[in-house]
């Protein structure tokens, strides 16, 4: 069985459709969405409607909590605050109502956990051994059996594994289809579909293969000057614009 | 002039505060908020902020991309002021350099605090890992306010600067990793 795996896609119509496009091509069983579907961009309302379209299984990003709950914002910086209260104020009752029925987590078919930054934290981050350790902690204690976990929320792609012993590890993110041992755990994250922040522009994702279990990370160009000129007209910050080009 | 963002915190004591990047207009009140800064703090500064030539060319020369100044403003004066220095290109095109300054009667109220949180998390929208601060040995008050926001001292550098008196005085190195302040 084929599985895409998206993530942060943070109001980016255009990258958001260049990767429905791109998957058009494969036959994949189930579209999975790691949270943050909103924020930072332009089209938050149209990103929410295109999920449900496509009857995407997603759960709930922060940015997507704070859009739906304001006080949730209130510890966002000013950058990310600005947008996420724009997005809030551009959704519809009904797209909002979506967006708050999310779960924070999801086990799915009894054996991938998928959750946004930390699975106990959709605010957390895996970016360092020792929040990677954490979460796997976390998987072992709360969820013995599971051993792959999808997550998001750092925009950048990773791959991180527990071996029989223990050990964890980052591996390298490379082109092509990587293995994955299914005596090990794995903590992945296919980067952002939105927002990249990996010093390139195309929006991320990823086809994950379940027998045998295998990952193919990928990215796609899109429409980059639509997304900038979308942003420039709803008055976001000018430097949401900028960022995107330069994939940071 | 419609500022480009801004968000409303709350200090210790309950006051309110609005945090929101430098814009032109901004002269006048950063020139009264800079003259009322003492001279013993002002020692600490790279420039005379007490020049309005040197305000003046902040205020007229504003690129976000390089320094990120970030104000707190209780009514309609600055109280406080935190910056984010960026070298775009190079070894340390990772790092960022933090500046904070606040008015005397804002010390110990959580501003600073406040200013440093908020700096360290626009580190990770301008994909900084790294944010450096210098801070004089003699300031506890300064060096507790940037480990509260996650930084550690990292090395004392004895007798590198002078102090008002023109007294050589130690320095801290104090670095954040940003990526590790969400854990």
């Amino acid at each position: 069985m084929k599985i895409a795996v998206i993530a942060d896609i943070h109001s980016n119509l255009e990258a958001f459709r260049a990767v429905l496009h791109d998957l058009a091509k494969e036959s994949v069983s189930a579209m999975v969405n790691l949270g943050d579907l909103v924020g930072y961009n332009a089209s938050p309302g149209e990103c929410v409607n295109l999920a449900r379209e496509h009857r995407i299984i997603s759960i709930q990003g922060n940015h997507d909590r704070a859009a739906v709950q304001p006080r949730f914002a209130e510890g966002f910086n000013i950058l990310a605050h600005q947008a996420v209260l724009w997005s809030a104020s551009a959704l519809n009752p009904e797209q909002k109502s979506f967006l708050d029925s999310l779960p924070h987590t999801l086990l799915l078919w009894d054996h991938y956990l998928l959750f946004h930054g930390a699975p106990d934290n959709s605010e957390a981050y895996i970016f360092y051994l020792f929040q990677a350790k954490k979460a796997f902690d976390y998987m072992r204690k709360k969820m013995p059996g599971v051993k792959i976990a999808f997550f998001g929320h750092t925009h950048h792609r990773a791959l991180w594994r527990r071996d029989v012993r223990g050990k964890v590890q980052s591996l390298t993110v490379t082109q092509g289809i990587m293995a994955v041992d299914p005596e090990e755990m794995c903590l992945i994250n296919p980067g952002s579909v939105g927002q990249p922040r990996e010093r390139q522009w195309e929006a991320s994702y990823l086809i994950f293969t379940t027998d045998p279990p295998a990952l193919e990370f990928r990215s796609v160009p899109y429409d980059l000057r639509g997304a900038q000129t979308k942003i420039r007209e709803a008055c976001l910050p000018d430097y949401l614009a900028e960022r995107l080009a330069k994939g940071v | 002039m419609v500022h480009p963002y801004e968000k409303e915190a709350k200090l210790k004591d309950g006051s309110r505060v609005l945090l929101r990047p430098m814009v032109a207009e901004d002269r006048e009140k950063l020139m009264a908020f800079f003259q009322a800064i003492p001279q013993e703090e002002r020692i600490y500064l790279r420039h005379d902020v007490t020049d309005p030539e040197i305000i003046k060319s902040w205020t007229e020369r504003i690129d976000y991309t390089r320094v990120f100044p970030l104000l707190a403003l209780a009514g309609d004066r600055v109280v406080g002021d935190a910056t984010l220095h960026r070298i775009p290109y190079g070894w340390k095109r990772h790092i960022g350099t933090v500046r904070v300054v606040v008015a005397a009667d804002y010390h110990d109220r959580g501003l600073g605090t406040l200013l440093v949180h908020e700096i360290v998390e626009l580190a990770t929208e301008f994909s900084l890992e790294k944010l450096w601060a210098e801070l004089p040995l003699t300031a506890p008050g300064a060096l507790a306010l940037f480990r509260k926001a996650g930084f550690s001292s990292k090395a004392v550098i004895e007798g590198l600067v002078k102090d008002l008196h023109g007294r050589n005085t130690d320095v801290v190195i104090m670095v954040c990793d940003v990526g590790a302040q969400y854990g």
